[in-house]
Order: C-alpha cells, then sequence, then structure tokens
C-alpha cells in the first residue's frame, strides 16, 4: 500500500481530558489510515468517543499523544491560527445541526470559507453559486436558512463544506434531525459525491446510513473494537 | 477589509433598535462636548467683539472696601484737576456718576442711565444728530444733554430722525436739560451683558456736579487715558498719587479686567462641561461594551461555525472590532453634528445678537473631537469583546445554545 494515497494517517492516538482531579481517556491509542476517496463510517455507543475523534480529526482540538497526518501534512504540532488554516483548506464540516448562519442566505453561507480565504468577491460569489449547483439547490441560493427546508439547509452546508475543495468530508451526524425521505436524498448525494472520488468519513449512530458507506470503523471506550467493510458482519 | 464593514453593517441593521438605544449616551457626550466647542468659539469672538466696541483706554478707580476711613477716602473735586495735571497719559478725569433716574419728555417718562461726560468723550459711540459736549459746557456748566441711541427710541419714538429733536428738552426731576446731540448704535449692545458702561442721557459732568453733588464728595473717577497702550502704568500711577494725597489705598478697574472676569467664568463653564462630557461618553463606553458582549455571547454559536470553517483569530476579532467602530463612529458623528447645530443656535441665537460677532464653527475642532471620542471608545471599549469572541473555544461554541 503507497502510503502518499493515505489521505489521513493516525498512529497511537490518544485523548485525555482532565477536568480537575478526574482524567478521562476518551481515546486511547487509535491507529488506521484512511485512503483518498474512501467513504468511512465511524460508529459506537454514546460516550465511545466518536465525538473526540471527529474533533481532532477535523482539526479543532489536539490529541495528547500519537501523530495525525492530514493530506500528508502533520498537524499535531500546530498551533491554533495553523490549525484553522487546515480547517480551512483541508477540511470541510457538515453538522447535524446544520450550522447556517441565520442572518445569512445561503449564497452568503457558501461563501463564507472563500471570503477567509481572501478571495476577491465576484469569484466567491462565483464558485459560491456553482457549488450550490452541484448539491441541487442552486435555485434557492438568495433564501435564508429559515425559509429553506432541513434537507436544503443540509444541502448548503454541504456545499460550503466542499467550496474549498477540501481533502476529507467530515459529517456528524448528517441526517440525524433529518425525516427518511430527506435523509436518502442526502446519502444519495454522499454517494455521488463518494463516486467523484471525494474523501468522506461520517460519524453515525444508524446502521442504515453506515451502510452506504464502504468501510465501518465500530469504537467503544475509546479504541476501535473493529475495521471492516460495510456489509460484513457487524 | 471592505467586506468585514459591509457585514458588520448589516448585523448592526438587523439589530437597529439595539443600537440605537446603545448609542444615546455616546452621541450625548459628544453633542455636549461639541456644542461647548461652538459656543465657546462664538463666546471668545464675543468677547473680544464687546472690548473693540467700548472705550479701551479708561478705568475707574475707587477706595479699597477693606480700609476703616470712607469719608477720608472719597474723592473731592480738587482731585480731578490732580491727577489730570500729575500724570502723564491722562487725557480727563470725571466724577464717576450713573443713575437710574426717570427722564421725562412730557409725553413719556422712562427710567435711563443718566450720568456725566467730559467734552474728552468716554463715550465711543458715534455722533448721528446735533454735537457732543463741548469745553464750553464743562466749563460754564450748562444744561444740555447729549442722548443714546436707545434714549432716542425710547422717548421720541414717533420722531422721524434724531436731527428733529435738537433744542428739545428732557426733564430730570426740576432740572431741564436741552438736547444738543444724539448718539448713534454702540457696535456692540454692551447692556444686554450686565456692563452697564453707556450713558443713555449725559450731561456735563460739572453740571451733574452742580446739581447732584455740590459741595460733597464722590466715590468713584472715571479716567480716560490718551492710550490703551500702558493703562496698567498709568493706572498704577494714579492710585499711587491719590493714595499718597488721602492716606488712603485705592484701586483701579478696567475693561480689560472685566474680560478676564468673563474669560475665566467660561473657562470653569468649559471645565463643568466638559468634565460632564467625559463622564457621559465613559458610561456610553460601557454601554457600548456591554453591548457588544451580550452580542459575543448571542453569537457564540456563530463564532463557533466561523472558526469550524476556518477563521483565524484574528479575523474574528476584526470582526467584532469594525462593529464596534461602526457603532461608535456612528454615534460620534451624529453627536458631533448635533453638538455642531446646538452650538450655532447658542451662538447665532444669543451670543451673537449680544456681541454683534459671530462666531465661526470650529469644524475641525468638532472632527478632531469626534474622531478622536470614536476612536478612544472603540479601542477602550470595544477591544475586550472582539478578544472575548476571538479566544472561544470552537467546540465549546459550537455546543453552545
Ligand atoms: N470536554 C470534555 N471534558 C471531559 N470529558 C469529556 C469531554 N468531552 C468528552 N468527554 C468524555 O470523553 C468520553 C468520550 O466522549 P465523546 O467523544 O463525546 O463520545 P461519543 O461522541 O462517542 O458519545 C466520554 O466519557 C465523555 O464523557
Ligand atoms: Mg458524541
Amino acid at each position: 500500500m503507497n502510503r502518499a494515497d493515505n489521505v489521513i494517517d493516525i498512529a497511537g492516538l490518544t485523548k485525555t481530558y482532565a477536568s480537575g482531579e478526574l482524567q478521562v481517556q476518551a481515546l486511547r491509542g487509535l491507529t488506521f489510515s484512511i485512503k483518498r476517496g474512501e467513504y468511512v463510517s465511524i460508529m459506537g455507543p454514546s460516550g465511545s468517543g466518536k465525538s473526540t475523534l471527529m474533533n481532532v480529526l477535523g482539526c479543532l482540538d489536539r490529541a495528547t499523544t500519537g501523530t495525525y497526518k492530514l493530506d500528508g501534512i502533520d498537524v499535531s504540532q500546530l498551533d491554533d491560527n495553523q490549525l484553522a488554516e487546515i480547517r480551512l483548506k483541508k477540511l470541510g464540516f457538515v453538522f447535524q445541526g446544520f450550522n447556517l448562519l441565520a442572518r445569512t442566505d445561503a449564497l452568503r453561507n457558501v461563501t463564507l470559507p472563500l471570503f477567509y480565504a481572501g478571495m476577491p468577491a465576484k469569484e466567491r460569489e462565483r464558485r459560491a453559486l456553482e457549488r450550490l449547483t452541484e448539491v441541487g439547490i442552486g435555485e434557492r441560493a438568495r433564501h435564508k436558512p429559515t425559509e429553506l427546508s432541513g434537507g436544503e439547509q443540509q444541502r448548503v452546508a454541504i456545499a460550503r463544506a466542499l467550496v474549498n475543495d477540501p481533502a476529507v468530508l467530515l459529517a456528524d451526524e448528517p441526517t440525524g434531525n433529518l425525516d427518511s425521505k430527506t435523509s436518502s436524498e442526502i446519502l444519495a448525494l454522499f454517494d455521488r459525491l463518494s463516486a467523484t472520488g471525494r474523501t468522506i468519513i461520517v460519524v453515525t449512530h444508524d446502521e442504515g446510513v453506515a451502510k452506504r458507506s464502504r468501510r465501518i470503523l465500530r469504537m467503544l471506550d475509546g479504541v476501535i473494537m473493529s475495521d471492516a467493510p460495510a456489509g460484513a458482519p457487524a | 477589509m471592505l467586506a468585514y464593514f459591509i457585514e458588520a453593517a448589516q448585523v448592526l441593521m438587523a439589530n437597529r433598535t439595539r443600537s440605537i438605544l446603545t448609542l444615546i449616551g455616546l452621541v450625548a457626550g459628544v453633542a455636549t462636548i461639541v456644542s461647548v466647542q461652538v459656543a465657546a468659539n462664538g463666546m471668545a469672538g464675543a468677547v473680544s467683539g464687546i472690548f473693540k466696541g467700548t472705550n479701551a483706554s479708561t478705568f475707574i478707580v475707587f477706595p479699597k472696601i477693606t480700609q476703616g476711613n470712607a469719608a477720608r477716602a472719597a474723592f473731592r473735586v480738587s482731585d480731578l484737576a490732580l491727577v489730570q495735571e500729575t500724570i502723564p497719559g491722562v487725557v480727563s478725569v470725571i466724577p464717576y456718576s450713573r443713575s437710574q433716574t426717570i427722564v421725562d419728555v412730557g409725553h413719556h417718562r422712562i427710567r435711563l442711565r443718566f450720568g456725566g461726560e467730559s467734552d474728552k468723550r468716554f463715550s465711543t459711540a458715534p455722533l448721528v444728530a446735533g454735537r457732543t459736549i463741548n469745553a464750553d459746557d464743562v466749563a460754564g456748566a450748562s444744561s444740555v444733554c447729549v442722548i443714546s441711541d436707545n434714549a432716542f427710541s425710547r422717548l421720541f419714538p414717533e420722531a422721524p430722525s434724531a436731527s428733529d429733536i435738537i433744542g428739545r428738552s428732557v426733564y430730570v426731576g426740576s432740572k431741564r436739560y436741552v438736547i444738543v446731540g444724539v448718539l448713534g448704535k454702540t457696535k456692540i449692545d454692551t447692556a444686554a451683558l450686565g456692563l452697564d458702561i453707556s450713558t443713555d442721557v449725559a450731561i456735563p459732568y460739572t453740571t451733574f456736579y452742580k446739581n447732584y453733588q455740590r459741595g460733597g464728595t464722590f466715590p468713584f473717577l472715571s479716567v480716560l487715558a490718551a492710550t490703551s497702550a500702558d493703562l496698567k502704568s498709568v493706572e498704577a500711577q494714579t492710585v499711587k498719587l491719590l493714595a499718597s494725597t488721602h492716606g488712603s489705598q485705592y484701586q483701579a478697574f478696567d475693561f480689560g479686567f472685566i474680560a478676564s472676569i468673563i474669560g475665566s467664568f467660561f473657562n470653569i463653564v468649559g471645565l463643568i462641561v466638559g468634565a460632564v462630557g467625559a463622564i457621559s461618553l465613559l458610561v456610553a463606553g460601557i454601554g457600548i461594551m456591554n453591548i457588544m458582549l451580550v452580542s459575543v455571547t448571542e453569537r457564540t454559536r456563530e463564532i463557533g461555525i466561523r472558526k469550524a470553517i476556518g477563521a483565524r483569530r484574528s479575523q474574528v476579532l476584526l470582526q467584532f472590532f469594525i462593529e464596534s467602530l461602526l457603532l461608535s463612529a456612528f454615534g460620534c458623528i451624529t453627536g458631533m453634528l448635533i453638538g455642531v447645530g446646538l452650538g450655532a443656535i447658542v451662538d447665532r441665537g444669543f451670543i451673537a445678537r449680544i456681541s454683534g460677532v459671530t462666531g465661526s464653527i470650529p469644524w475641525l475642532e468638532a472632527i478632531v473631537i469626534a474622531v478622536g471620542f470614536a476612536t478612544i471608545v472603540t479601542l477602550v471599549f470595544g477591544t475586550y469583546p472582539a478578544y472575548r469572541a476571538a479566544k472561544l473555544d470552537p467546540i465549546q461554541a459550537l455546543r453552545y445554545e
């Protein structure tokens, strides 16, 4: 296996939360790699460490020990500003609660990462509109989040996550707030993105969601219990 | 950078009512300071204008109040010639005599300022009809008078022009005086300021003495010097001469002294208003800080989203800083315009009426004050909320409901 193909390389990763006297070991030594273009789900019961792992993968938080290489960059030692830069350029987030800016229309929500990247306004809007069209809601670009359905909001969030052409798309329970019909629409969109070569990591409780991916990591108490292709017996 | 301003303006517009309420204190503070600045400018012009219009080379001498023997200190008629002849630069010395008296022209009886005048003219008002009091009037203590513009318009409202009343008489008590001259307006209406320096009905000071102070003494001397240039030295010599003659102590009082009193009065007013303005700005600044902190708290989740997306600390800092800046700039500019307006109303409507001098509006000072306060308020009170926003932890901020 060629290591250059790996978009994520994790070795001996631990995360310990120290809240006062109490120390919680949320991650206890994870080692795995994700290849470019893979579509992976992370599953596990509540408290198993999924969110902690997502925060570390998403460069919102640093691991306590171990190494994390993202797209060839060792991000374990970066400072806050460098992490912000990695989030901006290498990562796209999709949240359960959509997390769009409420006062701002769909188009300007999607231009936001480009704004922080310092792109000129015209170019920002052109690219953002392109992404919105790609996820199927180009014609809703001038609507505010409150004027959009849950499914539409999640599409806007996906467009925003993709607008900087990130190395990895991270989704935390992306269908958790959606009814089954819209959920399957979003999952179909993920399938399509995966087919075009996107690297996608989805955290989910839902076996149905996990089955759409190609590989499932199952966690328990901060360790990976199993790492198997989707469809293999759990 | 422009995008930050647009963004900030949109946020502030979305919270319009709150933004405006926040700004009331700032607007009031800046308006107060600027209006005082504008009015003070007008006042400075007015004070200089008033003293341009008065005879700057006159002064009054009177005994110091703190001494015992008032009778010995009072002036006698012999002092007039003594001062005039002994001290170089003194043109005329007369008893300072002014009283509010009923002046009667038959159909009108009006209370006016009545007093003695020298042929050397203590008044600076221009002559519009007839003649002024001359040396013969003084020498002969004749029963003539020169009336002011104020006296003319009130005693003879029906007279078509000043020259028509030359030769007519006015009565003060049982005495009759023939009008020989009418004076015009002094440029400055000093009476409106309470400076009782113009006489409405002036008779020769010798006549005044003969009719009203006969054989008596008087408490004040009016001295007219040739020039205002070394008035202080003339004053000092006069005081010294009188002191050695009477064995009493005297002091002199001139318009420069009044000007300095007025000046220091306005300095004190300026200081008080400045302090009030500074306190209101402090309160306003705290108000802005408070509203920005509320805004940061309310928008914790938004800040989390922005940071998750990849906003650097400095970018979040800048966003909130610019919001504070816009808020305080808007408040300061509004306050400046209101302040200039109020100051101009005070100047044009009040000070200029009294002084005849309209102060120019000190735009530069007003702008400097507004920009200075906007900068200070933003730096002092906008930085902390922006810093709070910038240092929020994205994970916690995203979890915030
Ligand atoms: N900020 C934190 N401080 C202390 N303990 C935490 C913190 N976040 C998570 N934990 C603990 O770490 C463990 C893993 O939590 P988490 O990653 O949220 O699991 P999951 O997302 O799978 O439910 C849990 O025991 C949780 O209580
Ligand atoms: Mg969780």
